[in-house]
């Protein structure tokens, strides 16, 4: 793990990632979680620096939703520390509700407020959160919605978009709070596969932009093209993790190469 | 095996269907031989029904009448609506003095003229308006309907919602006229929409502060005399009561049902005892323990009307009813909104009051508007504990002694009253859903 730290990584138009990406932002250490009986997450350890792409695979019911939703604290995690942006996650809900408008999230169900139109979606957190006015929360969310392409749905209401455009609103909903760090818990799982590209292509776009982000998901062609490195959870441990050449050509334990056969 | 069409298919009319009349009337009503038999047969029996009523209550009822003797004289079988009218005054007001009764009236329009904004298209702030009619039309219409000292509290109150009221009729009288809100309005006229937010506010502020000083002073010249509520009565009566018991039932409803689904072990445990205390007691008990065992634990000096104490009783029994109807709303949110919520970064009641709640109420406005129409009609129970409202004073009729044993006529007219009253707030409901929906959830 030590080795990531001063590895040179490169983003996906192959140059070198910036200097400044070597700070840490997320530390997770000796993570451990229970659902009442059941072990969820065991000792996880995991360093995410600034800048950093990280995709997490593996079979359903292997922790990695958990592990990430731990991060900006919708899980409790009861042993262990997770400090995010210097900030350590414990019962402080004033800490929590900080960590939680540096870290945006984007779900698989999008969790789009189905009252409100797209615009008011966008402009609900800096309005109430940032505290913008809500003239520079509608310029800065209409930036966001050129940016996810879908403009002209403003004023719609979420039910009228598709599940491709509605996941998009659910990322720049995130962006307009400008995060840090975005997290994705399979963002495209609950699409038809002609929308999932539209999602996808958002993503390395942002991507490209030099976000901190993790990523859950199964699509293996997004996590080849963006990936700093593939994080491969099973049962709750962390089973192997290396960028993603190695990780895709060469990978080194039993369980990884028969998970890899069955999802290539 | 090849099969090719050669000719088109002619397009055909639609079987019968339920568009036309006769259509509607085949596949609805005379479907099959039992349909048919039984459509007739009821047909019948509400053609008999509607000409009884018809025969009693208009072709013989007599309008006009001094007594219900004379009543006699002119139709034996017809109902005597002249009794009714007689008491018209009655069943409206009670024993309001008849010289004051402006008052009353008065207390009615300015509560349709405040309310009216919420129903006008581009008309801004409506929250507010909202908000103002519960927290500031009260002092108004209480002082204007008992009248008598002021305190110097109630002094402030008054000017705050002669304030209230005159700035939510300039707001109406901007937005609807596309000058945007009041204040901006105001802002633009003096010149300063450029200048610092913060000086905008102080300049509104020390506006407001005038006004409410010219509001204050005008009020010290009124002089009402004091009814007491002893002699309110009749629908007037039942507007007080069951309109308070609205604006306070549901935001009660709603901290009970925030309250029971808490983390905090206390207030969720004593938000599900108080509920479950007010459920599993009928409304008229809990009216006389209100009346007459809750005096027994207080010191003499802490002495309450019954008015009073009868509106807080309808209030909190129907605060519980609404919390459970709001906790069922809040139980059919699902788990992703409040997720979506906490990720953008809104803190509990930030997500309670901007997420969950709109939707969950919207949800729930049938059985919220159900609740308020009992609550409406089971205003009539106070009549048990001896206050002169609508039912007592429709009963009082039949010993008043020009019109003896007049039962019928009366009761039958606070039938149509209360359908009235009652089928507006269902319809208006209806509209409501209509207007908030925005398609189907997640």
């Amino acid at each position: 793990m030590s080795n990531t730290k001063t590895k040179a990584r490169k983003n996906a138009n192959g140059q070198l990632a910036s200097a400044a990406s070597s700070e840490v932002i997320i530390d997770l250490n000796e993570v451990n979680k229970w659902y009442s009986e059941f072990h969820v997450l065991k000792n996880i350890n995991l360093v995410v620096h600034e800048g950093e792409r990280i995709v997490i695979c593996g079979p359903s019911g292997s922790g990695k939703s958990t592990l990430i939703r731990c991060i900006n604290h919708l899980e409790e995690h009861q042993d262990g520390s997770i400090v995010v942006d210097g900030i350590t996650l414990d019962k402080n809900l004033k800490n929590i509700d900080h960590i939680r408008t540096e870290v945006g999230m984007v779900f698989q169900s999008f969790n789009l407020f189905p009252h409100l139109t797209i615009l008011e979606n966008l402009t609900l957190g800096p309005i109430w959160v940032r505290k913008l006015t809500k003239v520079d929360a509608e310029k800065r969310a209409m930036e966001y919605l050129e940016r996810v392409r879908i403009p002209e749905q403003a004023d719609k209401f979420p039910a009228q978009l598709s599940g491709g455009q509605q996941q998009r609103v659910a990322i720049a909903r995130s962006l307009c709070m400008n995060p840090k760090i975005m997290l994705f818990d399979e963002p495209t799982s609950a699409l038809d596969p002609e929308m999932i590209k539209e999602v996808l292509d958002v993503m390395i776009e942002l991507a490209n932009t030099g976000m901190t982000m993790i990523v859950v998901t199964h699509e293996m062609g997004f996590a080849k093209t963006i990936a700093d490195r593939v994080i491969f959870m099973d049962e709750g441990v962390i089973v192997e993790e290396n960028e993603p050449n190695a990780f895709f050509n060469n990978p080194q334990q039993e369980r990884t190469k028969l998970f890899l056969s069955q999802i290539l | 095996m090849e099969y090719v069409r050669t000719k088109d298919v002619p397009t055909r009319k639609p079987p019968m269907n339920e568009s036309s009349l006769l259509g509607w009337l085949k596949i609805n009503l005379f479907d099959t031989l039992f349909s048919s038999v039984l459509t007739v047969l009821v047909l019948t029996a509400i053609f008999f029904a509607v000409k009884a009523l018809w025969i009693w209550g208009v072709s013989d009822g007599v309008w006009v009448a001094e007594t219900r003797r004379e009543c006699f004289k002119i139709s034996l079988d017809g109902a005597c609506w002249a009794g009714v009218f007689a008491w018209l005054d009655n069943i409206f007001y009670g024993r309001y003095p008849r010289d004051e009764l402006w008052r009353v009236n008065l207390g009615g329009v300015l509560l349709v003229i405040w309310m009216l904004p919420l129903w006008l298209p581009r008309v801004r702030g409506k929250i507010l308006v909202g908000l103002s009619v519960v927290a500031l039309y009260p002092f108004l219409a209480g002082y204007l309907f008992s009248g008598g000292e002021k305190g110097i509290f109630m002094q402030v109150m008054i000017a705050a919602a002669i304030v209230g009221l005159a700035a939510n009729i300039a707001n109406a009288v901007t937005g609807y006229f596309n000058h945007g809100s009041l204040s901006n309005f105001i802002i633009r006229k003096i010149g300063k929409s450029e200048a610092h937010e913060k000086q905008q506010r102080n300049i509104l502020l020390a506006i407001l502060l005038f006004a409410l000083a010219v509001a204050f002073i005008w009020q010290m010249s009124w002089t009402e005399e004091n009814v007491t509520w002893t002699k309110w009565g009749g629908l007037f009566l039942t507007f007080v009561i069951s309109g308070i018991g609205i604006a306070a039932a549901l935001p009660g409803g709603i901290f009970l049902a925030l309250g029971r689904r808490s983390k905090l072990p206390v207030v969720r445990v004593l938000s599900t005892a108080f509920i479950e205390l007010f459920r599993s007691v009928p409304l008229i008990t809990v009216l006389f323990m209100a009346t007459t065992m809750f005096p027994l634990f207080v010191p003499e000096s802490f002495q309450l009307n019954k008015l009073v104490q009868v509106i807080i009783a309808v209030c909190l029994f129907y605060a519980c009813y609404l919390a459970e109807t709001v906790r069922a709303g809040l139980q059919a949110i699902p788990k992703g909104q409040y997720e979506g919520a906490h990720t953008i970064g809104l803190g509990y009641w930030g997500t309670m009051g901007l997420i969950i709640m709109p939707q969950a109420l919207k949800h729930m406005i049938p059985n919220i508007v159900g609740t308020f129409i009992n609550l409406l009609k089971s205003t009539t129970l106070v009549s048990v504990i001896g206050l002169f409202d609508i039912l007592n004073i429709l009963r009082a009729i039949s010993k008043d002694t020009p019109w003896i044993g007049l039962h019928k006529e009366p009761l039958v007219f606070g039938a149509i009253l209360f359908f009235i009253i009652c089928f507006a707030m269902s319809k208006y409901s209806r509209h409501l859903e209509a207007k908030l929906a925005t398609g189907h959830r997640n």
